[in-house]
């Protein structure tokens, strides 16, 4: 009864459906504004990723909440298993370790050897790479990036720029790190480049992610660079970000135009970028990367000592037109100078 | 009465958000609705009062945060969006289900647009026309929201 009072004085005082604080037109115009110099600030300044980084921690029980279902279904799936699929999964899992119980063998040798070999050249010892198993918590939703939510961060001592390999090769890259997860952006991403090799001849050049059709792209090559289909990419370890010699992609398609002195490269990424569920974080430690500097520097007697991992990104590519013999000339300057600046102009380089 | 609204509002903005968490991949990922913006307009028309602009630029730099993407792109999105929702509110209640339903329908296309635009100032591509079924979906999932019932705001004067 007083209610109905109430509400009929209420309508007739201040009717709730005029009522509305500023017009939209005004609260439009300012949360655009807003938006903007949101945009703004976190594209080109800093200033952000420390904001990002609590409300990351705050979102990451939400985050486990989601993912429950999932796991919950794999969990279950697991568990009831047949026993043929185990046994199956069993034979291939012991003709895998047997093999590589054979390549472990060969490692033990190389080790060794490479030991003596720099004991003899005087280097410094390279240290072994620090790894961290994680476990992919979700896939990015925006359809236009290729990112990753990884369930270590920096409580386990995950760093920017590990890189995030898989059983068959590399994967990504870790861009941010918050404190119980961390980004990785993977390499069919636009932004990722990652200097390669091709294991057939050891031409080095750097490989851009396409962006959409999960492929790689390796721009900047003249016409008739000595690369075929199914030639295979590996890591040149240049870059002191990926350990050398690791699989990247295979060659899928080589196109030459009329109108272009680059060929038209395309390759397919050998790890499992879409469909992991794990990736081991693989970072460099500090004094390997000055020493793989320090060898490049002299190796190339550049009078600019830098130890900026974008610079050596640069030389990387700079280099093919010295190592590789079947490789052209005339085309070289051009390809030598057009990376220059794009390197510099991808968020990762600058890391 | 107004306190059970404001509790309803959140929690299904809340459950859009986890949706939006949901690991999704694959085709389920291209077909995935914008639960938020669905929410956000579904409370736009049944409760102007309550939910406005500001809850759509609010909601929307969450998702731009569970997206990883910069800061702010969702929001803008959101905002204008939401902003033409709002401002045929009045008109959006007295129309048939089929008007309310391409309006609607334009308005998720709408914001899918300006988001494409925002990225292809960030040097993106775009990733053809299967980047617009999302609204497709979106729309089904609010005809059949309709159709089991739930009232948007029809013949509710927005109280």
């Amino acid at each position: 009864m007083m209610r109905g009072i109430h509400q009929n004085f209420d309508q007739q005082q201040a009717p709730a459906f005029f009522a509305r604080g500023p017009s939209p037109l005004a609260r439009l115009t300012f949360f655009t504004a807003l938006s903007l110099a949101l945009m703004a600030t976190d594209s080109r300044l800093q200033y952000l990723a420390n904001v990002r980084e609590n409300l990351m921690t705050l979102l990451h029980p939400l985050q486990v909440i989601a993912n429950a279902p999932l796991q919950l279904y794999q969990n279950t799936d697991e568990y009831f298993s047949t026993h043929h699929y185990l046994l199956a999964e069993n034979t291939r899992l012991k003709k895998q370790a047997l093999m590589q119980g054979i390549a472990l063998q060969r490692l033990n040798l190389l080790n060794l050897e490479n030991a003596n070999l720099r004991s003899m050249l005087d280097a410094k010892q390279s240290l072994t790479e620090t790894s961290t198993l994680a476990e992919i918590i979700h896939v990015g939703r925006d359809s236009f990036t290729k990112k990753i939510i990884v369930n270590r961060g920096k409580n386990h001592h995950v760093v920017t720029g590990a890189a995030a390999v898989d059983a068959k090769g590399v994967v990504g890259q870790v861009t941010r790190t918050y404190p119980a997860s961390s980004e990785v952006t993977l390499i069919t991403d636009k932004s990722l480049a990652i200097p390669v090799q091709i294991e057939r001849n050891g031409l080095r050049a750097i490989a851009f992610g396409h962006g959409r059709d999960n492929t790689l792209d390796l721009p900047y090559l003249p016409a008739n660079v000595d690369i075929k289909r199914g030639d295979k990419l590996v890591t040149s370890g240049i870059d002191g970000v990926y350990p050398a010699g690791l699989a990247v992609a295979t060659v899928i398609e080589v196109k030459t135009t009329q109108d272009s002195p680059f060929a038209h490269i395309i390759c397919a990424p050998t790890g499992g970028v879409e469909n992991d569920r794990q990736v081991l974080l693989v970072s460099i430690p500090k004094i390997e990367l000055a020493t793989a500097i320090e060898a490049l520097n002299s190796e190339k007697a550049m009078p600019t000592t830098t130890a900026e991992p974008a610079t050596t990104n640069n030389a990387a590519l700079v280099n093919p037109s010295t190592q590789t013999t079947q490789a052209p000339k005339p085309a070289k300057p051009l390809s030598a100078q057009k990376p220059l600046a794009n390197v510099e102009s991808r968020p990762h380089a600058q890391q | 009465m107004r306190n059970n609204k404001l509790r309803s509002i959140y929690f299904s903005l809340f459950a859009a958000f986890i949706c939006i968490l949901f690991p999704w991949s694959g085709i389920a990922l291209t077909l995935r609705p914008d639960f938020m913006l669905l929410v956000l307009l579904f409370w736009l028309l049944r409760a102007p009062n309550q939910c406005s602009v500001g809850t759509a630029w609010f909601m929307g730099l969450w998702v731009d945060l569970a997206t990883g993407g910069i800061f702010g792109q969702y929001a803008l999105a959101y905002t204008i969006t939401t902003f033409f929702a709002v401002i045929y509110q009045r008109r959006l209640v007295l129309f048939s289900s089929t008007q309310q339903l391409v309006y609607v329908f334009s308005l998720l296309l709408l914001s899918q647009l300006i988001l494409l635009v925002l990225k292809a100032f960030a040097g993106h591509d775009f990733s053809g026309w299967s980047y617009f079924l999302p609204s497709v979906t979106g729309i089904l999932l609010w005809q059949i929201a309709v159709t089991l019932g739930l009232n948007t705001g029809r013949h509710s004067h927005g109280n």
